[in-house]
């Protein structure tokens, strides 16, 4: 019971700054700089909301007023986030089914390659790859974003799924194949349907690590394209604080759905497939 | 728990050619790890010089630069203890909390479900919220900090140099402690229940069951969290981005955050060569980590 009790007082005070985010999200500018700060009791206030959806006072919508176009800002994660997240899955399924499957001379090389990949410091691929979009016309532009946010995630796609693949049976795809089945039908009708759980991990996975990507999304976008977590980042001065609290609050709730979906395998996401819950 | 499965029979994929298979993942390693590394290589021996407005070639001047640089050894101190404090801290807390929590008890599920909520917050945004409770004027933590008389009533967190840097660190504790909970449960739940019982009965005390065979036998699960958060950690640009952009002066500019701010002062040459600094440390770290503490993927 005591074991309860101190589990749950820590879970309290993991959980106290995402409370206090959101319940600043609601607070009025007077109760939001309040010391002692009031936790319960305060004033519910939706001005914050209505000014980042762009509502104006008598609740007509009105993009304009929405001062820093928040609602756009949302879309253009969402767009980075699932456009690199498809790819990223486009590219990893074939790969990971490959490595978990076949035994080729430089296996071990090509793992170490994607681990090494996962080490980079992202500032270390940024500033090369401002210089190389410059010239190609990608700064500023989904694309290039979708693109690298694409190899960032490769690692961890690559070997999370190949630990998926790794769970299904070999004989149902070297059966098939002795039926005279080709091997990428074999893959496509067989081995995925088998492994849709694990794809579907990796997939939320992939947009929650897009999401909270900072550096790069901070040089590749500038002007046009600014990812959640830039434009919060902006957003630091004292009167936009009721401001910054709606907007992330609204940003990071599809994120907390999302990780209880797959709760069970986000360990193993965590640890690229290697610790399993 | 390693995917590490003998081959009795050659696969049929072995006769395959693995490059279509491949070939996508190659070619995005290649055009996003390859040619930056080199472009980096290119960049450290280059400088934008305003005078002439171009990127000329400067030789070793970069190197030189970074090895004389105060601010660079500066930074690849907050750097080092940045991650080492950090991997400490959360290690610790983190086994602790782990022990605490592993139970089949289904009030354990939901406080796990708790925890990995923290994770997903993008760290820009932890940052953000951080900031807000640790303001000097309006802040809960330096309020609290003074009602009970840790700090004097006009110091500061974040604009304190010694201080400042602990700002940074706990959203970092507070944000991943959790991973590492998660991580051990994961690692503890795994563990065959037979070894614990006979050393029970054999009347063995909690601590000598936890140094004798938990930790041996968690061995391989702290060596990959310690990996992965180790390279996340020395990587760190977005918390001290939005707490204290390196602040106060030069006290929490941690390598990754060097290099970028380097890079907007159109120092684009010098920034390169230590993002580059940054890579081959981690590079060289993190394989050798692999090998020797045997991680298998």
């Amino acid at each position: 019971m005591i074991r309860k009790i101190l589990a749950f007082s820590i879970a309290l005070i993991f959980i106290f700054p995402i409370f206090f985010l959101i319940t600043s999200s609601f607070k009025n500018n007077i109760d939001l700089f309040s010391l002692p700060p009031k936790l319960f009791l305060f004033d519910i206030d939706f001005s914050a909301y209505e000014r980042v959806f762009g509502f104006s006072k008598l609740l007509k919508f009105d993009p304009s007023y929405s001062e820093l176009y928040l609602t756009s800002r949302i879309l253009d994660s969402l767009i980075v986030g699932i456009g690199s997240s498809s790819l990223t899955l486009i590219i990893g399924i074939y790969a990971g089914y490959y490595i978990s499957r076949a035994n080729f001379k430089y296996k071990n090389l090509l793992i170490m390659s994607i681990l090494s990949a996962r080490m980079m410091p992202l500032i270390s691929i940024a500033i090369p790859l401002y210089f190389v979009y410059e010239k190609i016309n990608l700064l500023d532009t989904y694309v290039g974003l979708i693109l690298i946010h694409t190899f960032i995630n490769l690692p961890l796609a690559v070997l999370l799924l190949k630990s998926f693949f790794d769970e299904v049976p070999k004989q149902i795809d070297e059966n098939a194949f002795i039926d005279g089945a080709s091997k990428i039908k074999i893959l496509h009708k067989l081995i995925i349907p088998c492994a849709k759980g694990g794809i579907a991990v990796t997939f939320i996975l992939s947009i929650i690590f897009s999401w909270t990507e900072f550096i790069c999304a901070l040089m590749i976008g500038q002007m046009k394209i600014k990812t959640i977590p830039i434009q919060a980042s902006i957003m630091k001065t004292i009167p936009s604080w009721d401001m910054m609290a709606a907007f992330t609050t609204i940003s990071i709730i599809p994120l907390f759905i999302m990780i209880l979906m797959v709760r069970k395998h986000f360990v193993r996401g965590l640890t690229l497939g290697t610790v399993k819950e | 728990m390693a995917a590490q499965k003998s081959y009795s029979l050659p696969s049929f994929m072995n006769s395959d050619s693995s490059l279509p298979w491949l070939l996508p993942l190659i070619t995005m390693l290649i055009v996003f790890a390859i040619i930056p590394f080199f472009y980096n290589i290119y960049l450290s021996f280059h400088e934008f010089v305003p005078a002439k407005r171009a990127l000329l070639f400067v030789g070793w001047d970069n190197w030189i630069r970074l090895f004389t640089d105060g601010v660079f050894w500066g930074s690849l101190k907050v750097s080092l203890y940045y991650t080492f404090m950090c991997l400490l801290i959360q290690l610790v807390l983190g086994m602790g909390i782990a022990l605490l929590i592993d139970s089949d008890d289904p009030g354990f599920g939901i406080i796990r479900s708790i925890l990995t909520l923290t994770l997903v917050i993008p760290p820009a945004i932890a940052g953000m919220i951080f900031l807000i409770m640790e303001d000097a004027n309006y802040g809960l933590i330096p309020w609290l900090l003074k009602s009970v008389g840790l700090i004097g009533p006009e110091d500061t967190i974040l604009a304190d140099p010694t201080l400042a840097l602990w700002g940074v660190m706990i959203v970092d504790i507070w944000q991943w402690t959790p991973f590492m909970v998660l991580i051990l449960v994961a690692g503890l739940r795994s563990l065959p229940s037979e070894p614990f019982e006979s050393a029970v009965i054999d009347g063995a005390r909690p601590f000598q069951v936890f140094r004798r065979l938990t930790l041996p036998m968690l061995h391989k699960v702290i060596a990959v969290a310690i990996l992965i958060r180790g390279i996340d950690l020395w990587r760190m640009v977005d918390y001290v981005f939005v707490l204290t952009s390196g602040g106060p002066g030069t006290a929490t500019y941690t390598l990754s955050l060097y290099s970028w701010q380097r890079f907007t002062f159109v120092q684009w040459g010098y920034g390169a060569t230590i993002s580059l600094f940054s890579l081959i440390v981690i590079l060289i770290v993190g394989n050798a980590f692999i090998h020797f503490a045997k991680v298998k993927w």
